[in-house]
């Protein structure tokens, strides 16, 4: 009995980290074929790990200004850092005047938002209005009206509505108005649930290829999954926008490049995800609470 | 208590005109007001107004007229859906995209959550728990592009294996018969981690004392796996499984454009494929109010799915979404 209980754990545990290792490879993959030399992957003499290890297909992606992916990189970082302050300071403020009792109308707005999140419009009307305020070709489309999340926007007044309405009131007796009460008495007890509610942002902002692809559609403005779509995706396997380099005595054929312009798509993401995954756990529960 | 009974005295006074009552509301609460202006502005502008856009799928749209000035022709375009023979090919691909996410992909973070329970060791669940749902944050561009490079037909690495074993090396990207699977497979890859900790959470809640009778009563491993912690997470499961029915024709739209082209349309394009096409592919004037028309057909049958679940699942279990 003892014997086959543990036979059962490694078993189990061997298959699990089977499981986790596949799940990862992908990625690590796409690392050594970029870090590969040309002339072996050519030969096929590539398979689970890195032969004639360099990093010129880096260096030449993130040089060359047709590909843009150092340009896609940039916009990319740009849009993600300010829209996440934007969407964080937005649904913050919007969720604090929502959670305070004395706001009458705090039903019938919380009710709107909640109706526009079950009943989505669409792309076509969404392009249109967009449109109308002058959104397209303009990079502010990635930063102002996704600021709010409606999702988020209900996480986070929940988690404000559970902080004590004690220490409003004695903030109140000490002469504090609304602006000091938020941000010297709730701002700090909030700090966890802006953290989790950033790192969703962040990477919505980051990850997001729809919406950059129906409005940027300028070079200049374009975000590094709309760059990797491009240089990818559409150029297959007959592409013109790759051909064999030799950089610095290093033969770099098109699938050095193309992976190292994917490694450097997802590159900030997995730097970020050992300090942020508890936040990304701990975002999902939150919104699984609430469907 | 001074404040409550302070609060009866001014509601037992007569009420104040309107016009007063504001006046007195905005001097006490205008710092709260002034904080919501960026949210009202983003709710009525980019969230009520798309929805007020809709009205276009009655009108013959044109962008020079705009809303307001364009011709009204009531439910034509919904007629047109109907009449459109390719809206057949579109929703058999959309349904049967949705039946294959449910039947194939929605099972396995339950059993990956069960099995990842049975692990002993606090390491190995934390490290494989972190690894399995680090695809989930993965852009559908990376993931799509990682695909690419995998199965190209010249150097991919599964047409490699593929040739190692004396095959001929498959163009997976432009045959029909291979989008389904492709996209199945991404899907579970992004999300099986990400839905299992939905699942994992369930189990941490579940009463211990339970397993403990289990035990006494001779209970091995698989019958408490089986018998006590998959019925303790039933209702995760009810939640999640009427989630996924409510979302059957919200398909991850980034993906398919990503992944498909003309040669895989016949498998590949669905509805919201169909209408970004419209909109944004289109030669000449793009027909917005047959897109819209569309669109609406699509979130009708859509919502009436999710009431529909969320009734089966009130009959049957406990569990009720809303």
């Amino acid at each position: 009995m003892k014997k086959k209980v543990k036979l059962f754990d490694i078993v189990n545990n061997t298959i699990l980290i089977l499981i986790a290792l596949l799940c990862v490879y992908p990625f690590i993959y796409i690392f050594f074929i970029a870090c590969s030399d040309g002339t072996y992957l050519a030969r096929g003499e590539v398979t689970f790990f890195p032969k004639g290890f360099n990093l010129e297909a880096f260096k030449y992606v993130l040089s060359n200004d047709d590909l843009n992916v150092f340009g896609g990189l940039m916009n990319s970082f740009i849009y993600t850092i300010a829209g996440t302050i934007v969407a964080i300071v937005g649904t913050y403020i919007t969720a604090y005047a929502l959670s305070r009792p004395q706001l009458k109308q705090r039903y019938v707005i919380m009710g709107l938002f909640t109706i526009t999140w079950v009943f989505e419009a669409g792309i076509i009307p969404q392009y249109i209005i967009y449109s109308a305020c002058g959104f397209v070709d303009n990079p502010l489309v990635m930063i102002i009206p996704s600021m709010i999340n409606t999702q988020f926007l209900i996480i986070c007044k929940t988690y404000l509505e559970g902080i004590p309405g004690e220490l409003e009131e004695a903030a109140t007796v000490d002469g504090a108005n609304q602006f000091q009460i938020l941000s010297k008495v709730y701002m700090p007890l909030s700090k966890p649930i802006l953290a989790t509610i950033g790192t969703f942002y962040a990477v919505q902002i980051w990850n997001q290829y729809l919406v950059p692809q129906m409005y940027l559609k300028s070079d200049k403005y374009q975000t590094i999954q709309q760059v990797l779509k491009r240089v990818v995706i559409v150029s297959g396997d007959a592409s013109t926008a790759f051909r064999n380099v030799v950089q610095n005595d290093v033969l770099l054929n098109q699938q050095n490049l193309k992976s190292a312009a994917i490694f450097v798509a997802m590159v900030p993401i997995i730097c970020v995800y050992p300090f942020v995954q508890k936040y990304f756990k701990k975002g999902i529960l939150l919104g699984s609470v609430k469907g | 208590m001074s404040k409550r009974s302070k609060n009866a005295a001014v509601s037992a006074q007569p009420k104040k005109p309107l016009g007063q009552r504001i006046k007195k509301d905005l001097k006490k609460n205008y710092m709260l007001y002034l904080l919501l202006i960026p949210g009202i502005i983003i709710l009525i502008l980019f969230k009520l107004g798309p929805l007020g856009g809709m009205v276009i799928a009655f009108e013959d749209f044109s962008a020079f007229q705009g809303v307001f000035g364009s011709k009204w022709v009531g439910l034509e375009n919904f007629k047109r859906v109907f009449t459109d023979p390719y809206m057949l090919t579109l929703v058999k691909n959309t349904v049967i995209l949705a039946v294959l996410s449910i039947v194939v992909v929605f099972p396995i973070p339950i059993l990956f959550s069960l099995f990842l329970n049975e692990v002993r060791v606090k390491k190995i669940k934390d490290g494989v728990q972190i690894l399995s749902f680090l695809p989930y944050f993965i852009s559908s561009a990376v993931m799509v592009s990682i695909l690419y490079t995998l199965v190209s037909p010249s150097y991919g690495l599964i047409n490699s294996i593929i040739e190692f074993f004396g095959g001929d090396p498959i163009y997976f990207m432009a045959e029909p018969k291979w989008f389904r699977p492709l996209y199945i497979i991404l899907q579970i890859w992004q999300t099986f981690g990400y839905s299992s900790i939905i699942y994992l959470a369930g189990i941490t809640s579940i009463d211990q004392s339970l397993y403990e009778a289990a035990e006494v009563d001779g209970a091995n491993r698989w019958q408490k796996m089986f018998r006590i912690t998959l019925p303790q997470i039933s209702s995760s499961i009810v939640i999640m499984l009427i989630i996924s029915i409510g979302n059957i024709f919200s398909v991850d739209l980034d993906r398919i454009l990503l992944m498909y082209n003309p040669s895989v349309y016949e498998t590949a394009d669905v509805i919201q494929s169909y209408v970004y096409r419209i909109a944004f592919e289109s030669a000449g004037f793009p027909d917005y109010s047959y897109g819209t028309a569309v669109n609406i057909l699509k979130s009708l049958i859509a919502f009436a799915l999710v009431i529909i679940a969320n009734k089966l699942a009130a009959k049957y279990s406990e569990t009720r979404l809303f």
